[in-house]
């Protein structure tokens, strides 16, 4: 079982969990507390040790199907294709074996007596041998099946069956009950056979949706964000956000190394005179890192969407890591958003953000305009704090480029960081007007691909903002 | 502490909560391995009640944090009384005097005076807040961290220290390790990401809305002067409603409170005008209350009658 369980544990970890060694060694030592017991009781043992996201557990529970059977479905199985129990002949044949004490094929005693879970597991072992973990096609199911097949030895089942027929042939019993007999112990021979079938099958499913996840999770990291359909899109969320934890996590990690409590000194003397100089309460004081403010201004026409969409999650996904984030999207008009990010989940406000109300989305882009309309109606607030984050591919279809306006806005502002969807071989060319724009940039940066978003966005939150401090 | 998942099960039934299976296996794995759970899901689907329960049934007095935004080590742990400490200096003031009359130099007067710090560091001036309670109690106990999604990821990471090895050093009285490991029950809303170190070390259960036969037996309990019909017809149309997409679909402390008053009002079925004027013990977003009632006939035919 424990082998079972880490192999278990393997497939997750390609499916993108990050399980950890010690989250693994908990699953086994759960599973050994909890024994043996039923499948669902199982299945909870294993993901509250080794899954820790609710929206994980689908994947969890499609795995689990795949990989531990459902024992009891099974057995019903082998049940019907048995037609019902048949307590009499069970009892005549232990009988048998114990007064005669025959020595039995293993597989034979399993046939006999065996329960649905311990003829799995004898397949199991036997696919080892018959090296099912080369499997990859549906055409090699039949081939595989037979290679399990081939690890029993049927002749000596055979015999072992002729055998005790010809015991109890010998101790008188009628034709009939020994035609039951006989038909009982084919009808689980078959059984058995056809177990090794699905077994083989069930493997080939396993390994195709195994190999599948991880295809996904690479290509997707590394397409270019235009290109993605709505499936992939919807399936990008979770590494996004997976990617903000991580983040996230580092610089909390960071933050509570940096800040311990200290005393106050000069706020607890102040305070103190008014008890005649007993400093009657004490002050700490926590070293405190200003966080810095993040305004993000997006391009949400076409061709630049997704890329837009998964910065906006990212960022909104560690807003704790900034003392304020405002939301600006726009095509041609500009509009805040921030708002919709503060009342609804970050991916509901995304989508409203992206397809609601807030911009016209039929015109073409005017960064020009965009910028100059944020400069007159923004500048007031804006401050040495405030970091500016552009996400745009700078295509300004032929309108005025308006640069003074960004110039004027990076001359209020600690930096403006422009990442851009569009690969660097084609800015300036056509209608890019990105060469214009950079030089009131502190930061420009190609980003094609999730991976690259990814990067950017943490060497902001860790670096830029440590800058000078 | 229990024998089996079952046992939970029925002792939690006896306290009156109703622990579904999946429940009452983390509970017994938890007890078991004695590591802390973390139990997420919406508001109101027992993740508090849940702690108190188990403190209930094992008789562990309940130790509770309530976390908020700002809470911190000193909050979480200990402070010293300062007050008290400068107080007894005040008056003590004459003896640390002779203390240091003869003292022949500065530093030789503030080495002595140092030297009466254990007298004025010690647990006489100490309070302990939830987390050194819990740690130093003699008798077992729960330990419930509630809502720690609202506290800030720095507090978190202390927390996991916390919980890793049960033990805290005070730097003036040396490192305190707890005599038992409490049990300790983290609950969230799921208001921001926890970080992954404490899931880590965390088992993790997720509760969410209950199925229908686990809710009908939490109002049974919980409102027992319900008739039956009734109870039936709130649980049938509460779970139609969950299945509207709501801002806040009602949890099980809204089909509970509904249950509530609809005995009172002395119900004994629904009906679309009972149900339009007590509308608003179960959703509470005026989005949400015109959806339902837009929904009201349909949701009334899901209901036994
Ligand atoms: N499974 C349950 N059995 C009994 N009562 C429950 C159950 N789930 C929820 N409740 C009741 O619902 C109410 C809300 O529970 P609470 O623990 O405060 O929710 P949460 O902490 O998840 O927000 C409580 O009155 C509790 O008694
Ligand atoms: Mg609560």
């Amino acid at each position: 079982m424990e082998e079972r369980i880490l192999e278990f544990i393997g497939d997750l970890r390609r499916a993108e969990m990050r399980i950890s060694t010690s989250e693994a060694l908990d699953a086994l030592a759960a599973a050994a507390e909890i024994g043996l017991t039923d499948r669902d009781t199982f299945r909870t043992t294993l993901a509250t040790t080794l899954v820790k996201e609710a929206r994980d557990l689908e994947t969890v529970d499609r795995l689990f199907n795949l990989y531990f059977l459902d024992l009891q479905a099974l057995g019903e199985g082998v049940k019907k294709a048995l037609g019902p129990e048949d307590p009499r002949v069970h009892e005549m044949l232990d009988r048998l074996v114990d007064e005669e004490n025959l020595q039995l094929d293993e597989l034979t005693e399993l046939l006999m007596r065996g329960q649905g879970s311990e003829m799995e597991m004898a397949i199991r072992a036997g696919g080892q041998h018959a090296g099912l973990e080369r499997l990859m096609y549906f055409l090699q199911v039949g081939y595989f099946s037979r290679r399990i097949a081939d690890q029993f030895d049927w002749t000596a089942i055979e015999q072992d069956v002729e055998r005790i027929m010809a015991l109890l042939e010998a101790r008188g019993l009628d034709p009939g009950q020994l035609a039951r007999i006989r038909n009982y112990l084919e009808l689980r021979l078959e059984a058995f056979r056809r177990m090794i079938r699905q077994h083989v099958e069930r493997e080939l499913e396993r390994r195709a949706y195994r190999a599948g996840e991880r295809l996904t999770r690479e290509v997707l990291s590394e397409k270019p964000l235009f290109a993605l359909t709505p499936d992939e899109v919807a399936q990008m969320r979770g590494v996004v956000a997976r990617l903000a934890r991580r983040i996230k996590d580092a610089l909390a990690l960071r933050q509570r190394q940096e800040q311990r409590g200290r005393l106050d000194t000069r706020r607890t003397i102040r305070r103190s005179l008014s008890y005649g100089g007993v400093p009657m309460e004490v002050f700490l004081r926590r070293r405190h890192r200003d966080k810095p403010k993040l305004v993000t201004i997006c391009d949400v026409s076409d061709s630049v969407r997704n890329a837009s969409r998964f910065m906006l999650q990212l960022v909104w996904s560690l807003q704790e890591c900034f003392s304020r984030v405002r939301s600006y999207v726009f095509v041609s008009e500009i509009a805040e958003v921030t708002q919709a990010f503060r009342e609804t989940q970050v991916e509901r406000a995304i989508e409203w953000a992206l397809k609601g109300a807030p911009v016209d989305y039929h015109c073409r882009s005017d960064f020009g305009y965009a910028f100059s309309r944020f400069a007159h109606t923004e500048l007031e607030s804006l401050d040495r704090k405030t970091t500016i984050l552009v996400l745009g591919d700078a295509r300004n279809n032929y309108n005025d480029p308006q640069a003074w306006a960004l110039r004027l806005i990076r001359e209020r502002v600690k930096g403006i960081i422009w990442l851009n969807p569009e690969g660097q071989w084609g800015w300036g060319i056509g209608d890019s007007v990105m060469p214009l724009y950079a030089p009131a940039c502190d930061i420009v940066r190609e980003c094609r691909t999730i991976g690259q978003l990814g990067e950017v966005v943490d060497n902001l939150v860790h670096r830029w903002w440590r800058r000078g401090h | 502490m229990f024998e089996s998942v079952e046992e939970v099960q029925q002792r939690f039934r006896g306290a009156h909560y109703i622990a579904s299976r999946r429940i009452a296996t983390v509970v017994f794995l938890a007890a078991r391995m004695g590591r802390p759970v973390l139990v997420e899901g919406p508001a109101g689907v027992g993740k508090t009640e849940l702690a108190k329960t188990l403190s209930e049934v094992t008789a562990r007095p309940l130790i509770r944090m309530q976390c908020y935004e700002g809470l911190d080590e000193g909050k979480a742990l200990y402070e010293w009384k300062y007050a008290k400490q400068l107080l007894y200096t005040q008056l003590l003031r004459d003896r640390i005097g002779e203390l240091i009359a003869d003292a022949p130099s500065l530093p030789e007067a503030v080495s002595r005076i140092a030297g009466q710090d254990d007298a004025f560091f010690s647990y006489r001036f100490l309070s302990p807040r939830p987390l050194l309670q819990a740690i130093r109690s003699d008798d077992p106990v729960v330990l419930l961290v509630d809502e720690i999604d609202k506290a800030e990821p720095e507090f978190e990471a202390f927390l996991l220290e916390v919980l890793s090895d049960f033990q805290v050093s005070i730097p003036e009285l040396g490192t305190v390790k707890a005599r038992h490991v409490p049990l300790v029950v983290l609950t969230s809303n799921n208001a921001r990401e926890l970080s992954d170190g404490l899931k880590r070390r965390c088992l993790h259960l997720f509760i969410d809305f209950p199925a229908p036969g686990d809710e009908l037996e939490i109002i049974r309990l919980k409102v027992p002067e319900i008739p039956e019909r009734l109870a039936r017809a709130v649980v049938a149309a509460v779970q139609k409603i969950r299945t509207l997409d709501l801002r806040k679909p009602p949890s099980v402390s809204e089909s509970i409170d509904w249950a509530r008053s609809l005995v009172i009002l002395n119900a004994q079925a629904l009906d679309p005008a009972l149900m339009e004027s007590t509308l608003t013990l179960l959703v509470k977003y005026e989005k949400d209350l015109e959806r339902v009632k837009a929904g009201l006939d349909k949701i009334l035919a899901e209901v036994p009658s």
